[in-house]
């Protein structure tokens, strides 16, 4: 296989994963389920690299300088007060309740717990796995995803407040 | 007579690259499938087009492929129903290319063989030369009616995203296949499931729901395949 058509294999495959087309809501849960896990990882790093940073970087590992370690917190809390850091905690915010919620409901379906059962079925007829329950629990997940972004907006920028 | 524009995918292998999409006028008429004009686009505009067909009524799976970013069998899709003036046509994906719209199927079929999904018996005496009906109650048949309709077209194996990012995934096809034997109350052959309980088999699927989507006989692999997953746990 050629390099060119490596990498083009590869660039298809990335769409496969990121663009759900026209295949339904299932596949959308599976997309947003695999995007919201990669942007919360990522997140989790970052956090822990800016957390570890308070303390002055690599010497989080010793007992640092009271002074020092004060001044490099209020350095890195006034550094991250600002309109941009906070929207992007509320996207966060919606990332993570809806992987939590769409995760449980993925649980749920991989265990056959809130699908249909095997029955005899017309080809124009919904599947049993696409059924209410586990619709309901998606659109569910997307609802309060919605309601802990505009929440995390109001409670870091003050939004909706008068 | 009005017409409409065929963007068709072609590819030969002796290229070495991907391939391109070449456009063809085709008069429209009542009743016109997307294989109807494929067809007439090989006798009229372009001989050296390659199309893998056969029944043209739906049954035997051999014209699947991707109309307007979908997967489906070209001679069940009408192209009045379409509502497009364009008709994009692909190969079905996950599937090497052997030329232009015609993919090599050979995995799988391999995956869905070496899962053995055939009904099998103890007593294979009995079962070659049986001496009684092996009835089944009207119960027992729902559990596995609506996945005998699958017709092999392969086109929920290229729906599938666990497919295309891990080639080594089963498919929604052989584990549904694999299911209606295990499900069904005359098989014996239970040592099979061994065979799924892996990182390639069952536990790989995400519930993406595109194979039951895009099925045209109205199969539920993902159904299936979550039942599936169950009776590995048991």
């Amino acid at each position: 296989m050629s390099q060119r058509v490596r990498w083009s294999t590869a660039l298809q495959n990335l769409k496969t994963m990121l663009i759900p087309g026209k295949y339904g809501l299932e596949r959308w849960s599976y997309t947003l389920q695999r995007v919201s896990g990669v942007v919360v990882s990522l997140y989790f790093i970052a956090h822990v690299l800016e957390t570890g940073s308070f303390v002055g970087g690599v010497t989080v590992w010793a007992i640092p300088d009271y002074d020092f370690a004060e001044r490099a917190y209020r350095e890195a809390v006034s550094f991250l007060k600002n309109p941009i850091f906070d929207a992007g905690l509320a996207v966060i915010g919606l990332l993570v309740v809806f992987h939590t919620i769409n995760g449980v409901r993925l649980v749920l379906a991989h265990f056959g717990l809130v699908l249909g059962s095997p029955r005899r079925r017309e080809i124009l007829e919904t599947p049993a796995s696409f059924s209410n329950r586990q619709r309901a629990l998606f659109w569910l997940s997307i609802s309060l995803a919605i309601f802990a972004m505009l929440y995390t907006l109001d409670a870091l920028m003050g939004v909706f407040r008068p | 007579m009005e017409a409409v524009r065929f963007r068709v995918h072609r590819f030969r292998p002796e290229d070495g690259h991907r391939g391109s999409f070449r456009e063809y006028q085709v008069p429209k008429k009542k009743g016109m499938t997307v294989l109807d004009g494929l067809i007439y686009i090989k006798e009229n505009l372009d001989p050296t087009l390659s199309v893998r067909y056969s029944c043209r009524m739906a049954i035997c799976g051999s014209c699947g492929m991707r109309v307007n970013g979908m997967e489906v069998l070209a001679c069940n899709t009408q192209i009045v129903e379409l509502e497009k003036k364009v008709i994009t046509v692909e190969p079905m994906k996950n599937y090497p290319l052997i030329k232009d719209i015609v993919v090599d199927m050979s995995e799988f079929f391999v995956k869905q063989k070496n899962l053995k999904t055939w009904l099998i018996r103890k007593d294979v005496v009995e079962q070659e030369n049986p001496t009684r009906q092996y009835a089944q109650t009207e119960e027992e048949l729902e559990k596995i009616l609506q996945f005998t309709y699958c017709i092999q077209c392969g086109l929920c194996y290229s729906a599938c995203p666990v497919v295309s990012n891990l080639p080594q995934f089963l498919g929604p096809q052989a584990l549904m296949k694999l299911y209606r034997y295990l499900a069904d109350n005359r098989d014996e052959g239970e040592d099979r499931l061994a065979a799924v309980d892996k990182f390639e088999g069952v536990w790989r699927c995400h519930f993406a729901g595109s194979c039951s989507t895009v099925c045209p006989k109205g199969v539920d692999p993902a159904l299936a395949i979550q039942l599936l997953r169950r009776a590995a746990l048991k």
